[in-house]
């Protein structure tokens, strides 16, 4: 108890208060541009952290983090950029919203259920970090090689209209993450002697291109059309929230609970569990032919997912100092330069501080609520621009944020090629999703089913041999012959009666 | 420009069948029955089986090979596609030495005269845009955006 | 109005001139210090702490920079060709001494001016902590009984770890394929693999492992250097665990593209002298566990030199380069 009075001490003075309201707000910016993501948030706070002490160095880092994957929202349901990838998921869901006149209750739906998903991340973070971080040590790449399968069958399951256009899409995307120098074999791949290529086209560039400049490219043509008119914007942030957190409690804590496993397995970070609960959410809602249309049931689920992902990610990292996500991975450093080695011994050694780390996840969920509020206040301005003056302004954001990740114009030149590739697609009826995900997971799957092959001696059995992969592995077959099996059973039954 | 069914699964097969022949040439790994051509491998037999199955239905519809949308035989709005790329295209190779304020605002300024913005409202917009987009990414979140022809202004 | 911009036009001129021409002392604007590998990695932390402290000495912001991608290729490459000025800087590791042995790129530690080497972290043999092997000599004996059943991961094909235990088994006339090699992306999943029981071995630093080390998930049989590490001083040497004279370590060191002004860079070798003798730099070393090493530019580029040539000969002997 005198270590929670202590905890709360150390978190609620002015110089810690400060350093958590200052972080707010430089990670709602940095959430809010495309390009940049809570990684880079992170990475740029490393330098200032070394002049703090431990628990405000955290502070900084978990409340500029909770922000920037909250705001990485604003930009996709406002202009169809999404701002980190783990919003990648729904950014056309969110997008149609604001158009039928609805960016407030999105947005808002957004900021709730983020909140709700951090503080369900937490809650598991305090009570269970131990035995949880257990489990995520068992996963070996036959695990993580099941892990992946199941979430690249959720582009196919969210695809709206032409299952086997979405499957085309992925395989595109599977091929652009083959691309480069960073696979099993170190052997160059695709680069047709570039320099640039041997790093692969990079995910945020695509996506911005794919997104983005997609859509400028159909304003462009089209600046007339219907698709670029925007309703009268309706409603208030808050007004019906409590109506949809009553609707969509099961969902909020399905993604929740989705979110924080998914987070906590080293390796595998909000983006993807963004998308695994947005297609759970489809797979299991009542009304699964509105998801596209502008339906807030995923959104819903898959934004508390990758908020609760934040929070389960630090869970392995405590407890084993193995990072849950890119973030993570630098906190571990931050913990060992301020003494906070990570490991089960850290919640022995320093408890207090431990406790205030704690506190100060509450504590920044909770500020969540009035700095998301200014924020979407503030960002559904931009609605009010005309559109041949905000257009023009998106692209030029597009050609900063792209260049901002790895400063090459190499980037900008990824955003020219992917957006008239997303263009053409969609003229087409190819959904641009699926590539995204099969990008996000491409290098996962092959690395892990390489090593599974090397190490298993080429034995296709063990894939099955160990109990969590065995169970991962019915579950995916199970899934993707469902539709078949069903079908089957309804004949057989039907013969019968 | 859409494509029919039978037009993406022919340009699927092509594709497939192109990956396979230059996979075909990498290397195992030392040690190792497997290698960098496994993953493309597969992939591209993925792609051979949609782009069969994409091929056989286009056969069965029977709709028209090329379909070109209505903006690309309007020249203003197949200038403003064109015109998107190539501020993209002049960003490319002119932002080293120009440096960004200049080329930002040069592209901002085009793309308005082009959709239609005042000229007045349209160059104050696109150089204060381009300012605002270099203070907010150079000086807080230290993206070291070229300087080009301001280098001297680098200093202040 | 006209008049107005005209002048204001020439004063700008003229103040361009002015600056290109006067060379005002260096550094007089921000410097970039380019790092190859990724963030939340230990080269960007060296790097992130070596910016801040140099920004101290210079008077001028260091902003750093990654440049992912390629296994290292790419940001090498973007370091290399930065403009000779003083401006561009970088954070080169081992891999320098690797990529152009395996054709992915021209460049070597020669293709770059050195201003000083910062840091090493020697190899390490590391096993599950629950392992039926109290040593090296014990293990060493199961690998020979059983070849090919023992797996290790810990970098990808051809990485630095790969070497570092290929080269050891070499070493103690052991077939390096006797233990192959699983690629992964890095210490951190090699050893999440290990300790969920998909391989045996991950050959990489002690401070990559010293947090499952300290959770007692994972023990360290020994460490391939000639001296004891200080994070570990209980972990015996290769010497003195089978008494080979194999070592091998990841290193880092500061560099700027080939031919900058001699005057531009003695004063960023001094400036980089004094980060590495200031206390910040040693006690955050030190807090992550990381080696520190200081070899001035002259002494650098020999050091590179022999690396290169030392990895290329373990490379061809394994088999990883013909």
């Amino acid at each position: 108890m005198a270590d929670i009075a202590t905890a709360f001490g150390m978190v609620f003075q002015p110089y810690t208060l400060s350093v958590i309201l200052l972080s707010a707000a430089f990670g709602l910016l940095v959430g809010a541009i495309p390009g940049l993501t809570a990684t880079m948030a992170t990475a740029l706070l490393v330098p200032v952290t070394f002049f703090m002490p431990p628990v405000p160095a955290i502070a900084a880092i978990v409340t500029a983090t909770a922000m920037a994957i909250f705001s990485g929202d604003i930009p996709g349901a406002l202009m169809r950029i999404p701002g980190t990838p783990a919003s990648a998921a729904y950014t056309d869901e969110s997008y149609a919203m604001t158009r039928k006149g609805q960016a407030e209750t999105v947005l808002g739906a957004d900021l709730a259920f983020s909140v709700i998903g951090g503080l369900f991340g937490t809650v598991v973070l305090v009570l269970s970090a131990p035995q949880l971080a257990e489990i995520a040590l068992k996963f070996s790449s036959f695990e993580y090689f099941w892990l992946v399968l199941l979430g690249l069958s959720s582009a196919v399951m969210i695809t709206v209209g032409d299952p086997l256009k979405g499957v085309v899409s992925l395989l595109l995307g599977l091929l652009i993450s083959a691309i480069g120098l960073d696979n099993p074999a170190a052997y160059p791949r695709f680069t047709f002697g570039s320099i640039e290529l041997l790093g692969s086209v990079g995910l945020i560039p695509m996506m911005i291109g794919m997104f983005a400049i997609s859509e400028i490219l159909r304003f462009a043509v089209e600046p007339q059309a219907k698709a670029q008119i925007f309703k009268k914007q309706i409603g208030n942030v808050f007004r019906g929230l409590w109506g949809l957190f009553r609707r969509y409690r099961l969902q909020a804590l399905r993604g929740s609970v989705l979110g924080t496993v998914v987070g906590a397995l080293p390796g595998a970070g909000a983006d993807i569990a963004a998308w695994m609960a947005y297609a759970v959410s489809k797979k299991l809602s009542r009304e699964p032919e509105k998801f596209g249309t502008g339906h807030v049931e995923g959104i819903v689920e898959a934004g508390a997912a990758n908020n609760s992902a934040l929070a389960g990610a630090w869970i392995p990292a405590l407890v084993f100092g193995i990072p849950g996500d890119s973030i993570t991975a630098i906190v571990i450093g931050v913990l060992y330069i301020k003494g906070m080695n990570p490991g089960p011994m850290i919640f022995i050694n320093h408890p207090e501080n431990i406790y205030a780390v704690f506190i100060v996840f509450f504590l920044a969920n909770l500020l969540m609520i009035p700095f998301g509020w200014v924020a979407i206040k503030a960002a559904k301005r931009i609605l009010h621009i005309p559109r041949n003056i905000l257009m023009p302004i998106i692209l030029l954001f597009c050609v900063v944020g792209s260049f901002a990740i790895n400063n090459t114009v190499f980037a900008v030149s990824v955003i020219l090629v992917f957006g008239l590739a997303g263009y053409f697609m969609e003229e087409n009826g190819y959904p641009v999703a699926p590539a995204i995900l099969g990008v996000i997971l491409g290098s996962m799957l092959e690395e892990n089913f390489i090593s599974s092959m090397i190490k298993s001696d080429g034995r296709l059995l063990a894939f099955f041999e160990r109990p969590i992969a065995a169970g991962l592995g019915i579950l995916t077959l199970l899934i993707w012959f469902w539709p078949l099996a069903s079908r089957g059973l309804r004949t057989v039954s039907r013969t019968r009666t | 420009m859409k494509l029919s069914d039978t037009v993406m699964g022919g340009l699927l097969l092509v594709l497939a069948a192109a990956i396979g022949i230059y996979v075909s040439g990498f290397p195992r790994m030392p040690g190792q029955n497997y290698g960098a051509a496994l993953f493309p491998g597969l992939i591209a037999a993925g792609l051979a089986a949609c782009g069969a199955l994409l091929l056989a239905r286009g056969l069965r519809a029977k709709a028209p090979a090329f379909e070109f949308a209505p903006w690309t035989r309007a020249a203003p709005l197949a200038a403003n596609f064109a015109l998107v790329c190539g501020a993209l295209l002049f960003y490319i190779f002119a932002a080293e030495t120009l440096g960004f304020m200049a080329t930002g605002s040069l592209l901002l300024l085009a793309l308005f005269l082009k959709l239609g913005v005042r000229p007045l409202s349209a160059t104050v917009v696109a150089v204060v845009a381009a300012l605002v987009f270099h203070l907010l990414f150079y000086k807080l979140l230290r993206v070291p955006l070229p300087w080009g022809i301001l280098q001297f202004m680098a200093g202040w | 109005m006209l008049k107005l911009v005209s002048r204001f036009a020439w004063t700008m001129f003229a103040a361009a001139l002015a600056a290109s021409s006067a060379f005002a002392a260096y550094p007089d604007r921000p410097i970039t210090l380019i790092v190859p590998w990724g963030a939340g990695g230990g080269t960007d932390a060296t790097a992130r702490i070596i910016g801040s402290l140099l920004e101290k000495e210079l008077g001028q912001p260091v902003n750093v920079v990654n440049r992912t991608g390629g296994s290292g290729v790419v940001g090498h490459s973007a370091i290399a060709q930065g403009a000779p000025d003083g401006y561009t800087l970088g954070l080169i590791t081992v891999e320098i001494g690797m990529m152009h042995w395996q054709g992915l790129t021209e460049l070597t530690g020669a293709s770059y001016t050195p201003l000083g080497l910062v840091n090493a972290d020697p190899a390490g043999v590391q096993v599950r902590a629950d392992a039926p092997y109290k040593n090296l000599g014990d293990l060493l004996a199961a690998i020979k009984a059983n070849p090919g059943k023992f797996k290790a991961s810990g970098t990808g094909q051809g990485g630095i770890w790969h070497l570092a235990i290929a080269g050891m088994l070499k070493d103690l006339k052991i077939d390096p394929a006797s233990v192959p090699w699983v690629p992964s992306n890095g210490a951190a999943p090699g050893l999440q693999d290990m300790v969920a029981g998909g391989v045996e071995i991950v050959p990489c630093s002690l401070p990559e492992a010293r947090s499952l080390i300290d959770a007692g998930k994972v023990k360290s049989l020994a460490i391939m250097d000639a001296h004891p590490s200080g994070l570990y001083p209980d972990v015996p040497t290769l010497k003195q665990a089978a008494g080979s004279d194999w070592t091998m370590a990841a290193w880092r060191g500061m560099v700027a593209p080939k031919g900058i002004p001699n005057d531009v860079r003695n004063h960023l070798a001094t400036a980089i002298k004094k980060v590495y003798d200031s206390k910040a730099y040693k006690d955050f070393m030190s807090s992550r566990g990381y080696g520190v090493i200081y070899l001035p530019p002259e002494e650098f580029a020999k050091f590179m030199a022999k690396s290169s040539n030392d990895l290329g000969a373990t490379m061809k002997a394994v088999g990883i380069v013909k």
